[in-house]
């Protein structure tokens, strides 16, 4: 599959894009982002410089051929200019995906065929393979999946990913009218490698998905997933959201997870071995006021309840926003009160306040930005009660499409002693300009 | 060793050469519709209720329920799963991807830092946060890097 991706698939896309009769009426975007990041980092015993230059490139080209069919590409490189940066090697990338679609309006079918994301119900996955989509009669919809599993870096001491190396699935869903959307979705992988320092399982759940609104003002929302391979609930996830006046929004959150089924297939963690009886229910109440105005207020209160103990957070964010949306600033505050079971080891707390305020101003020639965001801790973690860090972002919009900028931060917590990080950004952006596009 | 080398020299080499092209020809902005979604600047909201009184074509849903609120952006998860064609016709792949990849080179509010009101995870210093967070509530973690876009974590969870 992967040699259909990097042979067929993506070659056909280049030409595709650039053979003047399919051209003729298309809309090509690129993207492009290139961050050369100056990072100092002081780790008590020794201190690292970093230059990681790191390049992001995507492109959209859309109304190619009979006007139906678009190619979509997004990926990164990374060279490293002084000490490596992450792992062993000195550069890096990854193409996050490349696919061409086909759309069909009469039925608002879509086919993929590439490296895409799927998500579909409780699926979420990624895939070098072949999806399809379509609207069917009476309310019915259907979209099915299939290929090989995108593999990632090789678990520490292992030859594998701990992935199986092909997958399947798909969501069969049912609309009635604007009252009730309901499905059934599953993902079934190929068995899962043989490890030698973890123990993994195989990737295979079904489950159900709602959403319904008898009235704008009420709407339910959520999933159940089940894992086949160990036969049990995997998580429960739903939301309500009641809207009695216009700009308000108070919601109610569910969730009831099992661990061992919900992360069964987190093979770094060893999850089948994780102890059945492990479980967690989080609820929680938030409250919003606002959306596209000056200000936009959000509470929220959340209670968390596992086996080793429990935990709450609460606080709130409150958002601005002035002259057309070009000052935008905000501050936001929580405080985690949280059992000493989930204390860093060494530690005699878990709980924290985190407080942060941020400001920008975006217009037609510059653009700043200033973030402050500060943790305190009720108890020292390794001899620090408080960590923060400070940022300051300029930049200049040298066209309407092309920025450059530049962001500097300090530091200090438990983790650094200290930590200076700065960085040079240049993006090139063509959907932010001209005929609008996606953002 | 040698792809990963070509598909950084290369990526570098064609984003300047777009950089550069982008030099030439750059056209004004439109004054029509300004308040429409795909016209709207980065980061600017609107209420799509204030003209749209009906529902979404195609989803068949309220356009109250797609309001970016708070509360929307929070949970946007849970419509995206059956959604994502709608979201799409604001948003590219790559706006979901600025979070959610599968193998992700910078933190996203690092890749951002310019853009502070914008949700994005853990900012300032995650590191010592997670050793909390993580065991407070460990399938927030599993849902971006249970299977993929783990490398970090590799380095110190062997």
């Amino acid at each position: 599959m992967k040699l259909l991706l990097a042979h067929i698939i993506l070659p056909a896309g280049l030409v595709l894009t650039t053979t003047p009769a399919l051209l003729s009426a298309a809309e090509i975007t690129p993207d492009a982002t290139t961050i050369i990041r100056f990072e100092q980092r002081d780790l008590g015993s020794e201190e690292q410089n970093l230059i990681p230059v790191t390049q992001y490139l995507g492109l959209d080209a859309t109304k190619l051929a009979d006007g139906n069919l678009s190619l979509h590409v997004h990926g990164w490189g990374r060279v490293d200019l002084d000490e490596t940066s992450y792992g062993d090697s000195k550069n890096s990338g990854d193409l996050s995906y490349g696919y061409l679609r086909y759309h069909i309006a009469k039925t608002d079918a879509d086919i993929r065929a590439g490296r895409f994301f799927v998500r579909e119900g409780i699926v979420n996955e990624q895939v070098d393979g072949i999806s399809a989509r379509t609207d069917l009669p009476f309310g019915f919809t259907l979209s099915a999946f299939g290929g090989a599993t995108v593999h990632k870096q090789d678990l520490n001491n292992e030859n594998s990913d701990g992935k199986g190396d092909y997958l399947a699935g798909g969501r069969l869903g049912y609309r009635y009218k604007g009252l009730l959307d309901i499905g059934i979705s599953g993902v079934y992988e190929d068995e899962a490698p043989t490890l030698v320092n973890h123990v993994n399982g195989s990737n295979r759940k079904v489950g159900g998905d709602i959403w319904f609104s008898p009235h704008r003002s009420f709407e339910l929302v959520g999933h159940t997933s089940y894992n086949t391979e160990t036969s049990e609930v995997a998580e429960h996830r739903y939301l309500l959201n009641l809207r009695p006046a216009t700009d308000l929004t108070i919601s109610g959150e569910y969730s009831d997870q099992r661990d061992q089924s919900l992360l069964y297939t987190w093979a770094m963690f060893s999850a089948p071995r994780i102890n059945p009886d492990n479980k967690a229910r989080l609820s929680g109440v938030t409250v919003s006021y606002g959306a596209a105005k000056p200000a936009t207020i959000f509470l929220h209160y959340k209670h968390y309840d596992r086996e080793a103990g429990n935990a709450d957070r609460y606080g709130g964010d409150l958002k601005l926003n002035f002259l057309d949306n070009s000052l935008r600033a905000g501050v936001s505050y929580f405080y985690l009160d949280a059992d000493d079971a989930f204390a860093i080891p060494g530690t005699a707390s878990a709980s924290y306040h985190n407080i942060r305020a941020y400001a920008m101003h975006d217009t037609k020639s510059y653009f700043a930005s200033v973030d402050a965001l500060c943790q305190l801790f009720d108890e020292d973690i390794r001899n620090e009660d408080t960590a923060y860090e400070a940022s300051l972002s300029l930049g200049y919009h040298l066209t309407p499409t092309l920025a450059l900028s530049g962001d500097i931060s300090y530091g200090k917590n438990p983790e650094y002693q200290e930590e200076t990080k700065g960085l040079i950004r240049l993006t090139y952006n063509a959907t932010y300009a001209t005929t609008g596009g996606k953002k | 060793m040698r792809a990963l080398h070509l598909t950084a020299t290369t990526s570098l080499l064609a984003g300047l050469i777009i950089v550069l092209a982008s030099c030439g020809g750059m056209k004004s902005s439109p004054d029509k519709f300004s308040s429409h979604a795909e016209y709207l600047s980065a980061g600017q909201q609107v209420s799509c209720k204030e003209c749209h009184e009906n529902e979404l074509k195609g989803t068949m849903k309220s356009m109250v329920s797609f309001s970016h609120t708070p509360v929307f952006v929070k949970s946007h998860g849970h419509y995206a799963a059956t959604e994502d064609r709608l979201c799409a016709s604001c948003h590219k792949d790559s706006f979901c991807n600025d979070c959610h990849a599968s193998r992700s080179e910078i933190k996203p509010s690092t890749l951002y830092g310019y853009r502070p009101d914008r949700e994005m995870p853990h900012r300032g210093d995650f590191m010592t946060l997670h050793k909390i967070e993580g065991k407070l509530d460990p399938a927030s973690c599993n849902t971006c890097h249970g299977r993929s876009n783990n490398e970090r974590c590799s380095g110190c969870h062997r």
